[in-house]
């Protein structure tokens, strides 16, 4: 029998509970609710779960508290995917600082709650937690350059921030989690397909050389990516982590 | 034209007459002009007093030495007066034997004291006649007649005992000491001025800005108490609007979300849709008032080391990728110091204003003179009319002709943008450009 993967949603409004438990049950999926961090603990200490839904706004412990709690814990390699009242940027970094595996505003469309567990779970079954590098180091250092992967910026030798845009950051995640090997216009092209696959649409040349431009390469002579003619780019150095996730 | 020049002549002198502008000079001068005319009058009180002693003592010395001079002459023997007169002779006046210079009666009030001296001096036994002697060097002789009947001139150059030179040093010296000490009175007393000027201007309830130091003469540290208090107040008033703003937020949104989950699982018909939409603007606007009550509060957010050029770049990418027409142009490599979420959210809320009035958007970043960093987001759009430009910044502000009407906004955009620069320890601009289309500026330190 095929495995049935089992979600625990912990948010302190019953309705929301109930209704995103009910959508989940009905495509396909084992949903626990818990209405705050106690019930949530009584019953990861009975069961093991695949994944877990963490309202960040409740009262008594909220959802930062719980992340960190988990991911201390022997949960830690459980994935949390956090709900939350504000939208806004400085919550989406402190959510992933504290552990989580995404992130989620309400009011949240119930397709999307359910495309993003998906997604998270494929990943996590897809991947071993530490062969991608991008996914265990939060600060990773290649040549004279660091990639904050929580705030997704470069960082040069003085700690000025280097901004990225989305595509260009998906790129050079691409190229740290695969340094030194060569790689093809398709495999960038399909590797660097996000979850806003759809809207991404430029030349991967055109990408490489923005990437170059922000990494100060000299595009006659690049000494971070280099073109392999007819097969080709590579990160041309090995990439460290240099603080890991916490 | 003779009228012309009359009003320049009035005006020139109302404007002489006019108070200094500063505080600083108008107490400056009001206590160093009473502070030297105080002072002017008692020196000239007290150099009139010294004359006048000095007068009368001179008279009075006159008079006993012309009464003992005349009686020691005249009981010398005639031809031993002679080896006397330099032992006789003073500083004003000195004894030649001799019918002296010819002169005039009219003597004038000092010359009528000082034959009054002599007269009296000279005694009843012995006439006088006193005369002034008119000529460059203008003095009295007086004429006695011996006993013997040989004539005796009493030369008197009157002069008093000439001001000591260190005088006038002193004089000069006190002077001096007067305006220093003005000078610091004034400042003494004009610069918690300054300080609470400073104070007000970059009054920052919420931030780190250091409180007013509540030390100093008593009145000063009673009204820097008293601003510290009313600082803390707003202070409150502000962490309470934020307050009530995030709770009526998240209180919102929780029902909201409710309802949205149960209109999505329930059948499609056209009710359905628009619901949806119904919904998905009341969040937009919840979010957007916690985003504005939060705008305030710049300083939630660690300040980094940015560079400028990349991050408008990447920024303009991102917007690139998703079809929208931004562009980026000027000035690569600059660094700045700055809360870049906060820039980011800025930012983003001009080019999606002007994506949405004129379809496109261009960022230029410049650095003015004093080395002040502008990120400018210009389109070709409608531009907004002169008088209201400062108007759109207030929150929830229309504009009243359509720029803003169904175009789906919250009222809220540029009102954040706003207050986020601000709190940033920025500005935000807004202009029309000449050839039509809005420029918004964002100046950063």
């Amino acid at each position: 029998m095929d495995h049935i993967d089992h979600v625990l949603i912990v948010d302190d409004d019953r309705d929301i509970r109930e209704l995103v438990s009910g959508y989940l049950k009905r495509n396909g999926l084992r949903v626990t609710p818990a209405a705050d961090g106690r019930q949530m603990r009584s019953f990861l200490e009975r069961d093991r779960v695949d994944l877990i839904v963490l309202d960040i706004m409740m009262p008594g412990d909220d959802g930062l508290v719980l992340c960190r709690e988990l991911c201390a814990g022997r949960h830690a390699t459980t994935p949390v995917l956090m709900l939350t009242a504000r939208n806004d940027e400085m919550d989406r970094i402190l959510g992933l600082e504290m552990g989580a595996d995404d992130y989620l505003a309400k009011p949240f469309a119930a397709r999307e709650l359910l495309a993003r567990i998906k997604a998270i779970l494929r990943r996590a079954r897809m991947l071993p937690p530490n062969l991608q590098i991008s996914e265990a180091g939060q600060l990773l250092g290649f040549g004279n350059w660091r990639l904050d992967t929580v705030a997704r910026h470069l960082l040069d030798q003085d700690g000025t921030a280097i901004a990225l845009s989305g595509a260009e950051y998906r790129l050079l995640r691409v190229f740290l989690d695969h340094p030194q090997r060569v790689l093809s216009r398709d495999q960038l092209l399909n590797l660097t397909q996000g979850r806003e696959a759809e809207l991404f649409e430029r030349s991967i040349d055109l990408l490489v050389s923005r990437l170059r431009q922000r990494l100060r390469d000299d595009a006659r002579e690049p000494s971070h990516i280099k073109t392999v003619r007819n097969e080709g780019y590579v990160l041309a150095m090995p990439v460290e982590i240099t603080r890991a996730r916490s | 034209m003779r009228n012309r020049a009359m009003t320049g002549a009035i005006r020139r002198f109302s404007d002489f007459m006019h108070p200094p502008r500063t505080l600083r000079w108008r107490l400056f001068l009001i206590l160093l002009t009473g502070l030297v005319l105080a002072h002017g009058l008692s020196f000239g009180a007290l150099v009139l007093e010294r004359t006048n002693a000095a007068k009368a003592m001179m008279l009075g010395t006159l008079e006993q030495d012309v009464a003992t001079s005349v009686t020691l002459l005249d009981r010398l023997p005639p031809e031993e007066r002679g080896r006397w007169l330099a032992v006789l002779e003073r500083r004003t006046y000195r004894y030649e034997l001799g019918r002296g210079l010819p002169g005039v009666p009219d003597l004038g009030s000092r010359g009528a004291e000082i034959a009054r001296a002599v007269n009296g001096g000279a005694g009843p036994g012995f006439p006088v006649v006193v005369e002034a002697i008119p000529g460059d060097r203008p003095h009295l002789q007086a004429h006695v007649t011996l006993r013997d009947g040989s004539p005796v001139t009493i030369d008197v150059t009157p002069a008093l005992m000439p001001l000591a030179a260190w005088l006038p040093l002193l004089l000069a010296a006190q002077l001096v000491m007067l305006v220093l000490c003005t000078w610091l009175a004034v400042r003494q007393a004009i610069r918690p001025l300054a300080r609470f000027a400073k104070a007000a201007e970059t009054l920052d309830p919420g931030g780190t800005s250091a409180r007013l130091a509540e030390d100093g003469p008593s009145e000063v540290a009673h009204a820097a108490t008293a601003f510290n208090a009313m600082r803390d107040r707003i202070a409150h008033y502000l962490e309470e609007r934020v307050r009530i703003l995030a709770a009526i937020s998240h209180d919102l949104q929780t029902p909201i979300t409710r309802m949205a989950l149960r209109v999505e699982m329930a059948e499609d018909t056209p009710e359905k849709e628009r619901l949806l939409r119904d919904l998905s603007q009341i969040e937009r606007l919840v979010r957007e008032g916690v985003a504005y009550a939060r705008s305030a509060h710049g300083d939630v957010e660690t300040p980094a080391r940015i560079d400028v050029g990349s991050f408008v770049e990447s920024l303009a990418f991102d917007y690139q990728d998703m079809g929208k027409p931004v562009t980026v142009h000027g000035l690569s490599g600059a660094v700045l110091t700055t809360r870049p979420h906060a820039l980011r959210r800025i930012l983003t809320n001009l080019i999606d204003n002007a994506l949405k009035f004129a379809g496109e958007a261009a960022i230029t970043v410049t650095r003015d003179s004093t080395g002040r960093i502008g990120v400018a987001v210009r389109d070709s759009g409608p531009g907004i009319p002169e008088h209201q430009l400062t108007a759109v910044l207030q929150p929830f502000y229309r504009l009243e002709q359509s720029r803003n009407r169904d175009s789906g906004g919250t009222g809220l955009g540029l009102a954040i943008a706003h207050q986020l620069a601000l709190a940033i320890g920025g500005s935000l601009t807004l202009r029309n450009r000449q050839m039509g289309g809005l420029c918004a500026e964002v100046t950063l330190g």
